[in-house]
Parts: structure tokens; sequence; C-alpha cells
């Protein structure tokens, strides 16, 4: 067994890992980051996951919900620490396994990986109280410096494999295809939803059908749980659906930690920042790592002070220039652990349920599964607008299938309580 | 008095004297103002208030040698009619949450109906503060035709119950209601009393409502803390009732004995209970510390020892209540007061006044005063410094940092002749290089926010303008 496997070993223990053994292993992680673009290249299948803010015993129910590496392909979309009590054992543990398997593992940052934020929020405290100096927290921050910003998700199914599930004996409407599913934790299906398959989106019917009501905010008062929706923005979505001219496709998703920049109008404009620094406090790489989506129209300021609002106009124009079918995003508590916003054309991902012990929010992980049919692949985008092998196409995209894996806060009563530690310098003299 | 023992007190304006009251406006506007704060008159008073109500709350040795305590039932404390008037005002402002229940719509975390209840209470406030205080206290400073008293109190009332715009409560605003009550206290709004009768009055039938209340509009509006650091800060959103319950469970004194800075109480609870949930639900009743605790009960699941770090080692103190009371004391001058996040946006007008105080020491360095809107972002290799302990400066690449622990605490060396009991002259410094608690604004499910923003808006806004919306280049 190799250090790293028993590295690996040792922090999915909850136990930490000696500080020269961390040196050793932040140093491979930048060798490895480095060569990494700013957006990385993902393919589908895999699962996608928000913030873990430190919630170590949450991210091995995670892992128990979501499979473990290197069975699941996942990507992490950053904020790995601060506020929680774990977050040297859960970033080092996602580190050991980015090292350990660098293609089935994407790790990509979050606004709290910065030094200037974790100092702030605990994770710089966190590092001094476990390791008696702040050497840990500067191999940290060295390796912050080197995640990347985003990542593209490409050759997504737009149809889910249904899950088996009693409560669903037959299969919905003729001519329909599985887009989401909501599973809980026990992988029960709670809800699914269908849509036309390759049909105009005029006559496109859709069906939703709720197994158990999900607490799903993500839906006005009165109206079906789910987003109902018959495609991806721009979905013209035309064709006879024999093949022959069959110009709609499954768009790429875009993941990033916070969302949309006035100052990226384009995938490839991420790829020219310089992004091997600390995070800037505004400027395109902030925003990418600070904004959220909000229902205004165009941009707004944002109360965090860092970082815009979006609204719906802005993520439609993104995703079309693009080529993209979705964001993902993560960065905002969702008391459903995910929420799907303008016509599902963003979607936030988050992961730490019960935040900060308190939030009482369930967490989620989104799962994307790999087109299979063989015909898609020519259409991947890669990003980057009218330009896909050089065929033309009318952009049309369609939104992935998503499935969306619901899990609540790991149970508490195993762990032990620890001896009281010497408390700060105000109670000692 | 005997001892020669100067018990100082908030000074109260001379009645007969005219006073000019200013419209408190925020004078801290970046970190290095902080300092400047530390050596105002307003800070002096704020600390002379606060360790005024503190000595109030330690138990008292009578002549007959038994010993009087103070839990928050106590029948001991008898209620002035101003007290009463302003149990009276918090519990209007509680049944204001019934007109403006919270929204059921959709929403991340924090409840936008408290928007709506600080409307309300901000469009009655001088009704509400009429029915409480008499006229001729709010009145006072009309006679110059000036501003009236009124207008200092209302800015202090208004920032004690949480931000309205980033639905958040911390130690800011628990500040501002302290100094709310020392405004009233220094416009001779209470009643003059022994030393420490109207004092406690204050703090059990006014302040402990207070934090009940607060309490409730965290609850039912999901207020999110505005200064925490996750498990690593002390509390999610409050401060003094930890100064104030130590010192109800610390050893008894008489007025000429000096605040205890070690030792308990006889019978007191252990601090170790404060991890036992019969414990707290027990003590709760009486203390404002286990009242404290018991709210991180109510609101929070998992060990107390994860979620609530700090508190957890603090309970381990075998040196007693009155040895947590010192540390909390030090604590909220270094965690609360000198901290940027928390004091920028504390108003100062007359009664809290900018004025530097002729006592204070020389502005000392900045050190606590970090995260201010003039941080900048630190280079790839530039860090905190390496020495274990010291505090990470952000910006630490473009400033000097002095070593943390040559700083004097501000309140150390002043009050030669009336030092605050519980201050040890000299022995009172800076608490140098804590291993870190609490800090910043923003806490735990708080949407960060970035700390080198002053006002919660992008630094790179075009205008201060938060209704307009910057268009991105390409958009339509």
């Amino acid at each position: 067994m190799s250090d790293l496997d028993r590295a690996i070993e040792q922090l999915r223990a909850c136990r930490l890992i000696p500080e020269s053994q961390v040196r050793e292993l932040c140093y491979k992680a930048r060798e490895l980051l480095i060569e990494e673009g700013n957006v990385v290249s993902v393919d589908a299948p895999v699962t996608i996951c928000g913030d873990i803010h430190g919630q170590f015993h949450d991210l091995m129910e995670l892992f128990r919900v979501g499979g473990d590496v290197p069975d699941t392909n996942y990507l992490f979309m950053g904020d790995f620490v601060d506020r929680g009590f774990y977050s040297l054992e859960s970033f080092l543990l996602l580190l050991c396994l980015k090292v350990r398997y660098p293609d089935r593992i994407t790790l990509i940052r979050g606004n709290h990986e910065s030094r200037q934020i974790t100092t702030v929020y605990g994770f710089y405290d966190e590092c001094i109280r476990k390791y008696g100096s702040a050497n840990v927290w500067r191999y940290c921050c060295e390796v912050f410096d080197y995640l990347a910003l985003g990542a593209i998700v490409l050759g997504a199914s737009s149809e889910l494999e249904p899950t088996s599930n009693p409560a669903l004996s037959s299969m919905p409407i003729d001519d329909s295809e599985l887009e989401t599913e909501v599973l809980n934790s026990r992988g029960e299906v709670t809800m699914s939803t269908y849509r036309a398959r390759q049909r105009s989106s005029s006559d496109a019917s859709t069906d939703s059908r709720n197994i158990s009501p999900p607490r799903d905010i993500s839906a006005a008062p009165g109206q079906a749980a789910a987003p109902l929706r018959s495609g991806a923005p721009g979905t013209g979505a035309s064709g006879d659906g024999n093949g022959s001219a069959v110009t709609s496709r499954t768009g790429a998703v875009l993941c990033v930690h916070g969302g949309l920049s006035p100052l990226i109008d384009s995938v490839d404009k991420i790829r020219l920042i310089d992004r091997k620094q600390e995070v800037p406090h505004e400027g395109a790489m902030c925003d990418l790592l600070w904004s959220d989506p909000d229902e205004i129209e165009g941009w707004g300021l944002s109360p965090r002070g860092a970082g815009f609002l979006f609204g719906g106009d802005i993520v439609k124009q993104f995703n079309h220039l693009n080529g993209l079918s979705l964001v993902a995003r993560a960065h905002q508590l969702v008391m459903e652990g995910y929420k799907e916003m303008f016509d599902g054309g963003i979607v936030t991902v988050w992961s730490a349920p019960n935040y900060c012990y308190r939030c009482g929010n369930v967490a989620a992980i989104l799962e994307l599964g790999e087109d299979t049919s063989g015909g898609g692949t020519v259409a991947r985008s890669n990003g980057e607008y009218g330009r896909s092998n050089g065929v033309v196409t009318n952009n049309r995209v369609v939104s992935p299938g998503r499935r969306y894996r619901v899990f609540e806060a790991a149970a508490q009563d195993t762990r032990g309580m620890p001896a009281k530690k010497p408390v700060a310098d105000y109670f000692l003299t | 008095m005997a001892n020669g023992l100067v018990i100082r007190v908030l000074p109260t304006l001379e009645p007969s004297e005219p006073h000019t009251f200013v419209e408190p406006i925020k004078k801290i506007h970046e970190s290095q103002d902080v300092s400047t704060f530390l050596t105002s008159k307003a800070y002096t008073n704020i600390m002379t208030w606060i360790l005024q109500l503190n000595r109030s709350m330690f138990p008292v040795k009578l002549a007959d040698d038994t010993i009087q305590t103070w839990p928050l039932n106590s029948d001991a404390i008898q209620y002035s009619a101003p007290v009463r008037q302003l149990q009276r005002l918090l519990s209007k402002l509680e049944d204001i949450i019934q007109e403006v229940p919270p929204d059921t719509g959709p929403r991340r975390f924090g409840n936008i109906s408290f928007r709506r209840w600080c409307e309300v209470v901000e469009s009655r406030a001088s009704n509400l503060l009429r029915e409480c205080l008499p006229a001729d206290l709010l009145d006072k400073g009309s006679s110059n035709g000036g501003l009236t008293a009124e207008t200092e109190l209302k800015s202090y009332f208004l920032g004690s119950w949480g931000s309205g715009q980033r639905l958040d409560y911390g130690t800011g605003h628990e500040l501002s209601f302290l100094a709310f009550l020392g405004g009233i206290w220094r416009l001779n709004g209470f009643p003059v009393a022994g030393p420490g009768v109207e004092e406690r009055a204050i703090v059990v039938g006014v302040f402990h409502p207070y934090l009940e209340l607060v309490r409730l509009l965290i609850k039912t509006y999901n207020l999110e803390p505005a200064g925490s650091h996750g498990v690593w800060g002390l509390d999610d959103h409050s401060f003094a009732p930890y100064i104030f319950g130590s010192a109800q469970l610390s050893p008894a004194i008489t007025d000429n004995d000096l605040t205890p800075e070690e030792g308990s109480l006889e019978n007191a609870p252990d601090p170790g209970g404060v991890a036992n949930a019969n414990i707290v639900q027990r003590e709760r009743r009486t203390n404002l510390y286990f009242s404290a605790i018991g709210f991180i009960y109510d609101v929070k699941r998992g060990p107390f020892w994860e979620h609530s770090r700090m508190l957890f080692d603090i309970s381990g103190i075998p040196a007693g209540w009155g040895k947590i009371n010192k540390g909390m004391i030090k604590m909220y001058n270094a965690e609360v007061l000198s901290k940027f996040p928390v004091v920028q946006h504390f108003p100062f007008g007359s009664l809290f006044s900018w004025d530097r105080d002729p006592n204070a020491p020389l502005p000392p360095s900045t050190v606590h005063a970090t995260s201010g809107p003039q941080a900048r972002p630190v280079a790839p290799d530039s860090g905190p410094p390496s020495v274990a302990g010291a505090r990470p400066m952000p910006g630490a690449g473009t400033q000097s940092v002095p070593p943390i622990g040559s700083t004097a605490a501000p309140w150390a060396g002043m009050r030669r002749e009336g030092v605050p009991p519980s201050m040890p002259s000299g022995a009172t410094r800076a608490p140098s290089a804590l291993s870190d608690t609490s800090r910043m604004p923003p806490g735990p499910m708080a949407p960060t926010r970035a700390p080198w923003s002053a006002q919660p808006r992008p630094s790179h806004s075009q205008d201060g303008n938060a209704d307009v919306h910057t268009k991105a280049p390409w958009a339509k």
C-alpha cells in the first residue's frame, strides 16, 4: 500500500496526516493542477457537487450516496473549507483523491479557497488549532491558487436511464424522455419530470410525477414542484426525429463556483485569465467565484460586496452564445439542496446538509449521464460558438438529463467528546 | 468610599446645562479608523458602561455575611419606572412580529419579511420612544433650537435589531442596544440609586428581555449571524450575555471589593455544564450565560464541542467564573470593539462622541482592526507571518504589521484613580495572538460577504445606487 493510499485511509477515518505529508501532498497537487486549464474539460458521466465547508461526516455521506472515488467521476465546485469543524480533513482527503485518481475527480476553486477569506471564516483558525502553526494553512493556500476556475462537462445524455422504482411501474407517455429525477438518500425516486422527445416545443408535452412531494422551493407555490420545461433555452427543436437533419444536441454544461461576469461573454475569455493568484477583489476571476443569479434583468450589485447579481436574460444569452445548455454552480445555500432557475438555464447545487449545524437544509449532488447514442458526439459543444467540427449547426441545444440525489446530515451520535484544549489567551492570564 | 475604591460610572449630562445634540453618523470608514475609535470618548463611555453593568451583576456579600445573588427571576431586583417602560417598548416590538409573519414563499435562509418588520419599527420609532421615555428627556436640546436627544437615541435604537438589508444580526447590533441604554443613562433617564441597583435592573429587566426578543427575531425570520466564524467563533450572534452571565456566577463582593478575577460563587454550576443539555435547561432560566448557551441548543444540531468549540474549551477553565468573566471582557474588547467589520456601523453623536478622550493613551496600532476596505489581495506567496499563533493580516503584503503582543489594550493605563475594578492596572494588555476566534462580520450560513467591503456592495460599482444595474457590454 502506497503512502498516498495510507493517507487516504487515514483521512477517511477523519484522522489528520502529518505536516510533512501535507507539504508533500500539496506539492504534488500543484504539479498536477498547474497542467490543468482554467476551464477543465470533463466527460460525462459525472457527479457534480457544491459547497462542502468542512462538513467531513457529510462528505462521507455524499460518497455513500453518490458512490466512491474512483468508481464515480466527481466534480466539486469549490468551497471545501471554512465554517465547518473539519475543513482540513475534508480538503486534504479530496486533494489526496485528486492526486491518486486525477482523471476521476475534478476540483475547481470557490471563493473560500482564498487567503483572505479563510482568515475570516475559520480555516486559518482550524489550521492553527490542529497543527499548531500556519504552515499547513500556507501549503493549502498555495494549492488554492492553482485550482481551475471552471469546468465544461461534455457528452452528457439528454435522457436519463430511469431508476427502477416500483412506484413508477409503467413508462410515461409515449415518445417522451426522462429529463429530471430526484432521489432520496435511500435511492428511492421522489420525483420525475419528462419531456417530449425531439418534438417542436409548441406541442411538447411534459409530465411531472410527484411520488412524494419534495420540498422544492424552485417552484412557485401552487405550481407543480419541478420546473416544467420543454427544452433548453433556444431549443426550437424542429427535426423530424429520423436523425437525418437532427440539429438538436445536448449542450455542454459550464460548472463554476459562483456565476457569470459582465467581463466574460464567452467561455474562451475564462481561459485567458491568469488564475494563479489570490482571488482578486474585482474583475472576471472574482466574479466567477462570487456572483449569484437573481430574479432581476441584466446585472445588479451584489449584497456580498464582491461579484454581481445576474438575471435570467444574462444566463440565456450566455448559454446561447456558448452553446451551453446549463450552468451549474454552487455558492448559495438552498434548502432543498438544488435549485433550477431561469427555465433550467442555471442550477445551484448545495452539498452541505444542515449547514452550520442549524440551517435544517438537505444537500444534493447532480448526476449527468453519458450519452451513449453515438450520434451526439459530433455535435458536442466545446463551449465555443458555431464551431463543432466545422459543421455549421443552428445551435439548438437540449439540456442534459439531470438526476439529483438528495441527502441529509450524517448521524451525529457516534462522535466522541474530545478533551478541552487550552483556550485563547484572554482566559489564561 | 472606603479603601478609596472608585467605581467609575458613565457620566450623565448636567440637566441644567444646555447641550448640543448632533445627528449620529458613521466615522469608521476604514480599518485605520478603529484605532482612532479606541481613543475616542465614545469608546471610553462604552467600556465604562459595560463594566458598570458587569459589576452590578456580581453577587453581593451583605453585612450579615449572607450572599445576595441576581438570578434572572430574582425578587430582589426592583424595576424602576423607566425599566418598566422599556419592557413595554420591547413587548410592543414583539407584537409587531405578529403583524409581519414570516414570508412563506421561496427563500434561501433569511426571511424577507424581516425587512418589513424593520420598516414598521422605523416608521413607528418616534412614537414608540415617546410612549416609553419622558418628553423632557427626548426633547432635550430643543431649547436652543438644535437637534434633540431623540435624534441620537433613535439612531442607536434602530441599530439594535439586525440588518433588514442583509437579514442578519450580530454583536454590532447588540452594541447598539447597549449604547441606546447608555444614552438614556447619560440623559438621566434612570433614577439615581445605590451602586449597581439600577444597573442590574437594566441588565435583568431590559437587556435580558431584549436578548429574548432578538432570539425570537432570529428564529422567526431565520436571521443569519452577522459576526461569527462558524465553529471557531464564540457565538453566532451574541456576546454580552456571556459577560453578564459569568458575572452572575462569580464570587460575591462588597461595594469595597475589586471585581474578582477568579473563583466562583459557592454552589454555582460548573462551567463544564454547558456541554450537558440537562444542566443547560436548568440554568438557562436564571443565568444569562446559560440562557445564551440554551439558545444554541435550541437552534443547532450536533455535538456541542464541535459546533461551539470556543465555548466548549472555555468550559474547561479551572479558575472559575471570575476568570471566565475577566476573559470575556478582554475578548469583547478585542473581538467586538476592536474589529472593523463590527464597529464600522456604529454612529457617533454627542452622547457617544468621536472626539478624542484626552485621557486616552496614544492611538495604538490597528492590529485588531483588520479586514478593512483598504485591505488588498495579498501576493500569492505572501501570507501571514509564520510566527505561531500570530494573526494573519489580510493585506499583509501592503502594510507593516506591528507585533501583536505589543499592543496595549486601549483601556489599559487609563483611569488611574478610578480603575475599573475588573481591570487590574497594568495587568491588562491586549490579548496576544489568541489562537483566534470571533472576528468578522458575515457568519455561518450568511452568504459570504467580502470582508474588504465596507458597504455591502461591490467596490467596482460605478455609482452608489444599488438600483442601477450595470449592463453587460453584450447585453441588449
